[in-house]
């Protein structure tokens, strides 16, 4: 299991991350599609992340009635520092849920179930969109390098966390 | 359209119509965004001679080419007007999140005009506009009203905001967006109360596209690693403004006391170290992977900074050696929507004021509690608030002692004192929309960091002219001040917007045609000449003690920095642009 985390207590809100999601699968600048959200609330400094827990929550999976929520496997790639990791194990291979888009009939049952509010109708096509992992390089870690902050992470299972030795 | 949006949204609050026009490419060719187009547009539209209180004179809120896309720091917006708090030109600048929802809603800028028969609110909802009525909020402050104004609204939405300074058009009344983040300067939340709008909101749901995103996103990632996440940045990072505090003390030019001392013996309890210890977290602007705001918690009150400038003014400035009490007065200004420069600067003199006898305020050096007040009542144009809300100058000058108030232009002055850092005579002098230290930072070079000698005018003149045309390219992108960034890194990135590099001369005549366009709007307004308050040049001046101590810039050298200033900038002796400047800046523009 692997899923994007961003994480409070270093968050500072910029919402870069969601900037670099959208030029990744947008191609253009489109944070209201971005598949991942900081929520700020500016009187208390809160900060709340918002991202697909992947196949350690699967409530979307669960739901579809013409499973067009799929798991896939993906490799995951060296791209920028991670707080958590010295680095990503080369070549370490994870799941996670993949919309298929042939399938889906956009009947909104996803929608209704996700507990983090990450699985949403694209504004400009008939179905649902969600993360991917960027297929194995997250583009929101990349863009959140400052090294005070680090705030973008990703989260493993403690069984697929290999040396690149491996 | 890549990088703009190439409209401009119009808002006429008279007819209560809205209309959406093309922006001019011409001119953003020559202007790049921010600064420069926001200037030309206003010497376009501003009438001669025009009261800036009237419903004609337009509010504008201008964005850079960059603004919605990952160019770190480009978040940031620029309002502008005939400034009702000085008669010039104004241009103010804000964080926080709104231009770049602005530009997801299809917009470069907007300009509101004319004024609501009825408190309006200003909703902007991609392509949809709407018009309504701002009776429910009337009264609220920025905290509250924001809130309201996402339950409301949308809950992602950006909005820029009047408190009650704004309402009952205090002066010195500030946009706000994001709780914290104020379009400081010059008295745009007067002029939006004038029109009575108590907010404009948007919510944008589109893209700002960039021709080749990955290929942007590729060269952003070089771009921040190396220009970026570097030394020279972080230090806003780790400590923010706060950094400036301490410097600007041991140097002797720390306001302190009404401009009666250049260093104050409190520092120590307002400074960088004081405020990490109840320092909770780091904010940022949307947009800006450097994120320099601090977020402080003490007891009950909680918000984010003071940052330099508020310390400076309402601190030392104040005589308030006081971590708490600075802290609530901030969040009270932040909170009422009001800067903080030109409260601390009235709250000071009204103090000195009281404690020479001259007028009874009931301020003293060292009473926080009538101190930690005045804000509101100021705001609220109640109690003693009714006389200070008047300004620095009016006030000192009806009772008599117009040498008290250090003001240029009848923009109360910011945290350095001339007389611990010579060059800054010349810059609040020349400073476009009055006593202004953000458009140039011979501080830097004299006394925080650079070499130049802090208690010598020679050749400050030219060190002045440099800052004021680089920082003036550097708003047009709108590039925040906490980037260090060089000509290069912006020809870097302009590269994507031109198809081409930009060169270092060319660069710099985009700020310079800034500063010139600014100088035009001023004479044709027949702003005031250049000038400094006396004490802060004259022998008699002088500091008595600390670092600074006994020394005095002299007029006969000040005026003569004047005019050597003038001449390098091609303009006449009474500080005219020449014909021949225009010519060669390209300004499409004749009194």
């Amino acid at each position: 299991m692997a899923h994007i985390v961003i994480l409070r207590s270093h968050c500072t809100g910029c919402h870069m991350c969601e900037f670099a999601c959208s030029a990744r699968h947008e191609d253009a600048y489109r944070p209201s599609v971005a598949r991942l959200f900081a929520e700020v609330n500016p009187t208390s400094g809160d900060i709340r992340g918002h991202s697909c827990l992947q196949t350690g929550c699967g409530e979307c999976q669960a739901a579809c009635p013409v499973e067009a929520i799929v798991t896939r496997e993906v490799s995951l790639k060296v791209g920028g520092a991670y707080r958590s990791l010295d680095s990503v194990p080369v070549e370490q291979r994870v799941n996670i849920l993949m919309v298929d888009e042939e399938r889906g009939t956009n009947c909104g049952a996803c929608y209704e179930v996700c507990p983090t509010g990450v699985i949403h109708q694209h504004p400009d096509r008939q179905v649902a969109f969600k993360c991917d992992l960027c297929s194995g390089a997250p583009e929101c870690i990349a863009f959140c390098q400052n090294p005070y902050v680090l705030a973008v992470d990703l989260k493993l299972d403690k069984a697929d966390r290999r040396v690149a030795e491996d | 359209m890549d990088f703009y949006q190439g409209k401009i949204l119009r808002v006429d609050l008279s007819a209560m119509t809205t209309a959406v026009e093309p922006l001019r490419m011409d001119w953003a060719e020559l202007y790049v965004g921010g600064k420069g187009l926001l200037f030309r547009y206003l010497l376009e539209e501003v009438s001669a001679g025009l009261d800036p209180w009237s419903p004609d004179n337009p509010l504008m809120f201008f964005t850079g080419p960059f603004a919605g896309t990952g160019v770190s720091t480009c978040s940031r917006l620029v309002v502008g007007c005939k400034s009702p708090q000085t008669g010039t030109i104004l241009d103010s600048y804000v964080g926080g999140s709104f231009a770049p929802e602005l530009k997801f809603a299809g917009y470069d800028a907007l300009i509101v005009s004319g004024r609501a028969a009825a408190p309006t609110l200003v909703w902007v909802k991609d392509d949809v506009v709407e018009l309504r009525s701002a009776a429910p909020y009337l009264g609220m402050k920025i905290g509250e009203l924001e809130h309201a104004l996402r339950r409301d609204l949308d809950p992602r939405m950006q909005a820029l905001s009047n408190g009650p300074a704004g309402e009952n058009l205090l002066p010195w009344a500030c946009l706000s967006t994001d709780q914290a983040h104020k379009a400081g300067r010059g008295g745009a939340g007067a002029l939006m109360g004038a029109k009575n709008v108590k907010a404009v909101a948007v919510r944008g749901t589109g893209a700002v596209t960039v021709g080749d995103a990955k290929a942007f996103l590729a060269d952003l990632y070089r771009i921040h690693e190396e220009y970026v996440f570097t030394p020279a940045n972080m230090w806003a990072h780790e400590e923010g403004t706060l950094a400036l505090v301490d410097m600007v003390d041991v140097a002797g030019a720390m306001p302190t006391r009404n401009w009666s001392q250049g260093q104050f013996d409190g520092i120590d309890q307002i400074n960088s170290a004081a405020f990490q210890k109840v320092r909770l977290k780091k904010r940022a602007c949307t947009q800006c992977a450097i994120g320099c705001r601090n977020f402080h918690v003490i007891g009950d009150a909680h918000g984010e900074g003071p940052e330099f400038e508020t310390v400076a003014l309402c601190g030392a400035n104040c005589g308030v050696g006081d971590t708490e009490a600075l802290f609530r007065f901030n969040l009270a200004c932040d909170d009422l929507g009001m800067d903080t420069i030109s409260t601390g600067a009235v709250v000071g003199l009204a103090t000195d004021m009281t404690e020479k006898g001259i007028a009874d305020f009931g301020l003293r050096f060292g009473d926080y509690a009538a101190y930690v007040a005045a804000p509101e009542l100021i705001a609220r144009r109640q109690g003693i608030g009714a006389e200070l809300a008047e300004g620095a100058r009016a006030l000192a000058a009806r009772y008599g002692v117009p040498e008290l108030a250090m003001e240029v232009k009848n923009l109360e002055l910011p945290g350095y004192d001339p007389r611990g850092t010579f060059g800054m005579s010349i810059a609040y002098a020349t400073a476009d929309r009055g006593g202004c230290h953000q458009r140039s930072y011979v501080q830097a070079d004299e006394i925080l960091g650079g070499e130049l000698p802090p208690d010598s005018l020679a050749g400050k003149a030219a060190v002045n002219i440099h800052w004021q045309n680089f920082t003036s390219v550097k708003y047009s992108g709108i590039w925040c001040e906490f980037w260090a960034l060089e000509l290069e890194e912006m020809r870097q990135l302009l590269r994507h917007v031109y198809g081409r590099d930009l060169s270092d001369e060319e660069l710099m005549r985009v700020g310079e045609r800034a500063w010139n366009v600014a100088r035009l709007f001023n004479v044709r307004e027949e702003v005031e000449a250049d000038d400094l308050p006396r004490r802060l040049y004259s022998e008699e001046g002088a500091h008595a003690a600390g670092p600074s101590a006994g020394r005095s810039i002299g007029e006969a050298p000040f005026r003569a920095a004047l005019l050597e200033y003038y001449e390098l900038r091609g303009w006449d002796q009474n500080g005219v642009p020449a014909e021949a400047k225009l010519a060669e800046l390209g300004i499409d523009w004749r009194p």
